[in-house]
Parts: C-alpha cells; sequence; structure tokens
C-alpha cells in the first residue's frame, strides 16, 4: 500500500488523501470548528499549528469520527466517511494518536503494540479454537514486525517493559510506532513531541522523516514550532476554529496575520 | 509428577511473593487434609465447601471476563447466577412448576441459551455509551429478574422455591458430595482453559485495551463495540453455568440467594484476586468463601461465647477488613494478570529470542494446534 504512496510522491502526482469540506463543530454557543475546508497530499507531511483552543484537537475528532459533526464532509481516498465510526474510518486508513494518552495497564510494551495491527485473525474467538494454526502463524509474524519497528526506533530494550513503566516521550515513540503498524494511508498526530525531551523529539523527529520518506503520509499537530516549520510542508494556520491561511514554513513563519494570532488570540 | 509440578510452578507462579502465597494455600490444603483423616473435618462437609468454592470461582471467572479484560461494570452476577439456576430447576425438577423432569442437560443448556439472550438485551443500549450506563441497567436488571421470580409464582414456584432438582450424575460409583466436588472441578478446568485461550491472543488483547482506553482500541480500528458485547455475554454465559451447577449442588432452589449480597461477594473475590487475571479470579473466590464459611463457626468456639457477644453478623466487617489489608500491602490484588496476552509457542517461536522467560509454559506443542486446548 505504501508502494503507491511512494510511486505518487516520486512522480510529484497530486494526490489527495484527506479532505474536509466547510466542516462545523459548536459546543453550546462555542464555534469550535467553523467551516474548515483542508486538504492533505500524499507523500506530505502537513502541519497544523495554532494557538491554544484554535480547535485543532476538534478537527481531529471531526476527521476521525469521534465527535459528530454539525455539517461538513470528510473524504479519505475520495470515498466520503462522513457517516462512519471512528473504527470504520481507522479501518479505511485514517489512523489518530491523542494528545493526552492513557496508560495501557497490565500490558507489556511488547503486548501494547500488538494491538496494532488488524484486523487479526486472533480478534475472532472462533479462529481461536478452529484455526489455532494460522493465529499462531500471524502472531509470530507480527511479533517479529513490532520487534523490528522498536529495534529501529531505538526502544528495542523496552520491549519487555510494562507499558506503566516509560516515560512520556518513549510512551509517543510507542505510540508512533502503533499507529504505523496499522498500515494507514494518513497518521494524524496530535502533539507528537509535547513534553518530550529535546533529544527525544530530535528522535521521533527523524523517524516521522523517515517513515514519510518511504511513502507515509502524516498530518501533525504541534506546538513546538522549530520542530513543526523543520519538518512540516505544507504548514495550515488555524485559528479560533477557522483555517487562517496555508503555506510553505517561510511563508507562515513571515505572515502578518499569524503573528498577530500568536499575540493578541493566545489569552483568554 | 515432577513434571507436574513445575508445569504448575511455571504457568502459574510469576514472582517470589506468589510463590508464598500458592505455599499458604497449599499449607491450608495439607492442614484439610489432615483435618479429615483425623476425623475432625468431615469429608462430606469438605467436599461440599469445595464445590461451593467452585461455584464461586465460576462466577469470579465470568465477572473477570467482563470487569477484568473488559472494564464492564456489571453489577447483576446474583440475576445471571439465579437465570441459571432457575432453568436449571425448572426443566429438571419433576415439581417444578413446569413440571418437566428434563435431563440435567437441558438445564445447563437452557441456561446458556437464556443468559446468552439477557445479556445480548442488556448489551445492545448500554455498550454503545459510557460505562456507567451498564452499572445502572445491571442494578435494575438484578432487581427485575429478582422481582419477576417471586411474583410470577404459576411459573417460578414464587418465595416457596423448587425442590426436588435431581442430583448430577448419580450413576457415578462415588458419593454425592464427592460427585459435585469432581463436577465443579471438570467446569473450572474447562472454563480455565477456553479463558486461557481467549485471553492470550489478539481478542484478549484488544479487550485489556478496551478497559483503559476505549478510544485507543477504536482508533486503532477495533470495533469495541462487538468485543464488549462478546466478553459481556460469556462471562454472563459462564455466571449462568454456575448457577446451573448451584441448583444441583444444593437440590433447592428460591428467590432469597439472588440478593445483591452474592454480586458484592464476587466483586470482592476479582479484585482481591487480582483484576483481570483468572488464576486470581479462582484463589481471590476461595478466600472469600473460606473467610465466609470459617467465621460461621466463630460462635462455637468457647472462648467467644464467654464473651456473649454473636460475632457471626460481623462477617462481612471481616471481609471489608481482609480488602483493605490486600488493597494496602498488594495493590494490584493476590496474583495480578502479567504476561498473559500472547500465546507462549507464538511468543517463543516469533523470533523474540527468548526475551522473557517468565510467562513461557513448556506446553508448545499443543498450541500449534489451538483447536487441542480447549
Ligand atoms: N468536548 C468539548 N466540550 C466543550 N468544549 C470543547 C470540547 N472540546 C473542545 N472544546 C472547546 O473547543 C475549543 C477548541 O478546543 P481544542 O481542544 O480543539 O483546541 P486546540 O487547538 O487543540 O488547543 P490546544 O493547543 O490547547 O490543544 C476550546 O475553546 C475548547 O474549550
Ligand atoms: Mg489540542
Amino acid at each position: 500500500m505504501n508502494d503507491d504512496a511512494y510511486e505518487g510522491a516520486r512522480l510529484g502526482k497530486s494526490d489527495v488523501v484527506l479532505k474536509t469540506t466547510d466542516l462545523e463543530k459548536a459546543f453550546g454557543g462555542l464555534v469550535a470548528t467553523d467551516g474548515v475546508s483542508i486538504e492533505v497530499d500524499r507523500g506530505t507531511i502537513t502541519g497544523m499549528i495554532g494557538p491554544n483552543g484554535a480547535g485543532k484537537s476538534t478537527l481531529f475528532n471531526l476527521i476521525s469520527g469521534f465527535y459528530e459533526n454539525d455539517a461538513g464532509h470528510v473524504t479519505v481516498n475520495g470515498e466520503d466517511v462522513t457517516d462512519l465510526e471512528p473504527h470504520e474510518r481507522a479501518r479505511k486508513g485514517l489512523v489518530r494518536t491523542f494528545q493526552t494518552p492513557r496508560r495501557l495497564e497490565g500490558m507489556s510494551v511488547r503486548e501494547a503494540m500488538l494491538v496494532g495491527p488488524g484486523p487479526q485473525k486472533g480478534e475472532s474467538i472462533f479462529s481461536l479454537f478452529f484455526s489455532g494454526s494460522d493465529v499462531t502463524e500471524e502472531e509470530r509474524g507480527n511479533i517479529e514486525q513490532t520487534r523490528e519497528l522498536l529495534e529501529r526506533f531505538e526502544i528495542g530494550h523496552l520491549i519487555d517493559q510494562p507499558s506503566t513503566d516509560l516515560s512520556g516521550g518513549q510512551m509517543k515513540l510507542v505510540e508512533l510506532a502503533r499507529a504505523f503498524t496499522t498500515n494507514p494511508d494518513i497518521l494524524l498526530l496530535d502533539e507528537p513531541v509535547a513534553g518530550v525531551n529535546p533529544t527525544l523529539a530530535n528522535d521521533i523527529k527523524r523517524f516521522i522523516r523517515e517513515l514519510n520518506e518511504e511513502g507515509q503520509t502524516f498530518l501533525i499537530i504541534e506546538h513546538d514550532m522549530p520542530f513543526i516549520m523543520d519538518l512540516a510542508d505544507p504548514i495550515i494556520v488555524l485559528d479560533q476554529g477557522k483555517v487562517l491561511m496555508e503555506g510553505s514554513p517561510d511563508e507562515v513563519r513571515s505572515d502578518d496575520r499569524v503573528i498577530e494570532a500568536y499575540l493578541g488570540g493566545a489569552g483568554p | 509428577m515432577s513434571a507436574v509440578s513445575s508445569w504448575v510452578s511455571e504457568t502459574l507462579v510469576r514472582d517470589a511473593t506468589e510463590r508464598r502465597i500458592f505455599a499458604t494455600l497449599g499449607l491450608i490444603t495439607v492442614l484439610l487434609v489432615v483435618g479429615v483423616l483425623t476425623g475432625v473435618i468431615g469429608p462430606r462437609f469438605l467436599l461440599f465447601q469445595i464445590a461451593l468454592v467452585g461455584m464461586y470461582a465460576l462466577l469470579s471467572l465470568g465477572l473477570n471476563v467482563q470487569w477484568g479484560y473488559a472494564g464492564l461494570i456489571n453489577f447483576s452476577v446474583a440475576a445471571f447466577w439465579g437465570i441459571g439456576a432457575y432453568c436449571a430447576a425448572l426443566l429438571t425438577a419433576p415439581n417444578s412448576p413446569l413440571g418437566l423432569g428434563l435431563h440435567p442437560v437441558f438445564g445447563f443448556l437452557a441456561a446458556i441459551v437464556v443468559s446468552a439472550f439477557v445479556a445480548v438485551l442488556i448489551g445492545i443500549p448500554t455498550l454503545r455509551l459510557r460505562e456507567d450506563y451498564l452499572a445502572i441497567a445491571s442494578l435494575g436488571l438484578a432487581e427485575v429478574i429478582r422481582a419477576i421470580i417471586l411474583n410470577e409464582d404459576q411459573w417460578t414456584a414464587g418465595s416457596s422455591g423448587i425442590s426436588g432438582i435431581p442430583e448430577l450424575l448419580s450413576w457415578l460409583p462415588l458419593t454425592d458430595a464427592a460427585t459435585t466436588a469432581a463436577v465443579v472441578v471438570v467446569l473450572i478446568a474447562v472454563v480455565y482453559l477456553f479463558l486461557r485461550r481467549v485471553h492470550r491472543s489478539p481478542w484478549g488483547r484488544v479487550l485489556r485495551t478496551i478497559r483503559s482506553d476505549e478510544d485507543l482500541a477504536k482508533a486503532l480500528g477495533k470495533n469495541t463495540y462487538q468485543f464488549k458485547m462478546q466478553a459481556f455475554v460469556i462471562g454472563s454465559v459462564i455466571m449462568a453455568v454456575a448457577g446451573a451447577f448451584y441448583a444441583h449442588l444444593n437440590l433447592y432452589i428460591d428467590p432469597s440467594d439472588l440478593v445483591p449480597l452474592t454480586t458484592f461477594y464476587i466483586w470482592i473475590a476479582v479484585i482481591l484476586g487480582g483484576t483481570g487475571s483468572n488464576r486470581g479470579a479462582v484463589v481471590g473466590a476461595a478466600v472469600v468463601i473460606a473467610i465466609r464459611e470459617g467465621t460461621r463457626f466463630l460462635n462455637d468456639i468457647g472462648f467467644i461465647q464467654t464473651l456473649g457477644v454473636d460475632l457471626a453478623p460481623l462477617r462481612l466487617l471481616f471481609v471489608g477488613g481482609l480488602i483493605i489489608l490486600i488493597m494496602r500491602f498488594r495493590q494490584d490484588g493476590l496474583l495480578p494478570p502479567k504476561d498473559e496476552l500472547i500465546w507462549p509457542a507464538a511468543r517463543d517461536g516469533g523470533g523474540a529470542g527468548g526475551a522473557s522467560a517468565s510467562g513461557a509454559a513448556p506446553d508448545g506443542g499443543t498450541a500449534s494446534n489451538g483447536g487441542d486446548d480447549r
């Protein structure tokens, strides 16, 4: 699946993976998402920035189906997914991480990672008893993939740790790795380096870039400006539920409206 | 014999504390056997207690699937148990209001079908919503089932109960007490092996993820509603089987057993044993019932009689005190779950390099053919 993406990126063909049209969401009187239309091209790392409360996470929740939108549409690979449940959208290739993850109690890193691939044969009770050897076969493959991926992310030594013992940064890495094992068409990351120390943040940047070079498309919310400016292109700026502008890091940096939004709009 | 004991120690025992817990349990077992041999404890009494403990262990295993795997809050353990018990009693007792006198097999089958049906009925409106909805609905269900059994006496014999329930497998050349004890051991073994298989698998992992973070499971493409429904139905069916067994153990059933206290004891057993751990559920049930039944005899002790107080009503207090102690010194319960979400053969053969051997059971041979493991 990633081969196609790579092919597309290499040929410089513009191909939209994710598209929103006039998305709207209000919480009571507060309009958190106010007619947002964005497009994410295949093979890009698209950034999303904006002051606190701009509506970035709300937009992610609308895209991934965790919030029901008041109006508008979401399409993935040209297919309208607006009426689908979150898990159905995930299976269409739209996979997200969360701004504040919860720990998986009583699960080792290996076990927590193994929830990613899917759908797995062994998720069916029937298969567990009537095609047990297929299940075991598939499990072995997934375990091997998990081990390789963790090693690639330089956290192979954590594989047997209880996932509750990981640092915040290590957890973010595990989450990125796990989301990647779902084989998504687009990965939505909500603040992948918030609260992560600079060294680890750099590692995360490197891994995201590597995956992208292999064809993985990203849409990333991040407050860390150097991080996102270095990594993403284009960048979408959100303010008060609206798209303020979209452009290259340089264009965003030098845009007066963006500076205004950050200086003027950040306060309550 | 040594092969068996090494299998047991490698499969069941995970660390030094657990070794001590199992040693204590072993010691108690030896004391009980000595008690029987010296005539202090009647064998019939002991076998009856084993059957009772076994029934509670089944209930705990059922709740563990729901609460321990999936995080479902079910306050109607007693109701599903009662459904099972009444299915068995109504179909098999010749003098029940239905007067059918069928073979016990039909009682068990009816218990399974009816409890699964009721679980689906409760699950459809509640499992898509936040966990509190099931909690509330299940509280309601417990009362509704009790009210139906009490009031619809043309069908259920109401508060007078149903007697004359036949014994199980009475053709076996064993005493009735030994037979029921054997039956419950077999039931637990079957349920335990079934749960071991479904727990140590992708299915078990999805459920445990749902328990910690349902949104995460959804974001990874898992249909959490379906998984929760499966866990709820499986747990409820196990509870109903325990109920059906109880009917054939006690040979009499009335609605007074369907009180919320039963549900409370099972919750305690699961939490005490270690939420999410099947070994814990069995041990937790044994501990809770040992305390409950053991404290029955407190008043017979001469010293306490001279004090002139009635200690039997304080049993709940003992249970409460025990919970506080365990939560203080062993927060995750006696035998918390650990390394239980991957089938050993898949893990050891998966190029993991034997990175961790603690959970590895030497039963890889059967695992390549999962169907055998039932
Ligand atoms: N479930 C909700 N109920 C009510 N209001 C909400 C809800 N979710 C978000 N909001 C409101 O919508 C607005 C946008 O919030 P959102 O979390 O999308 O911002 P954000 O851009 O992600 O901010 P941050 O950078 O701080 O994460 C805020 O005013 C927030 O209070
Ligand atoms: Mg946010």
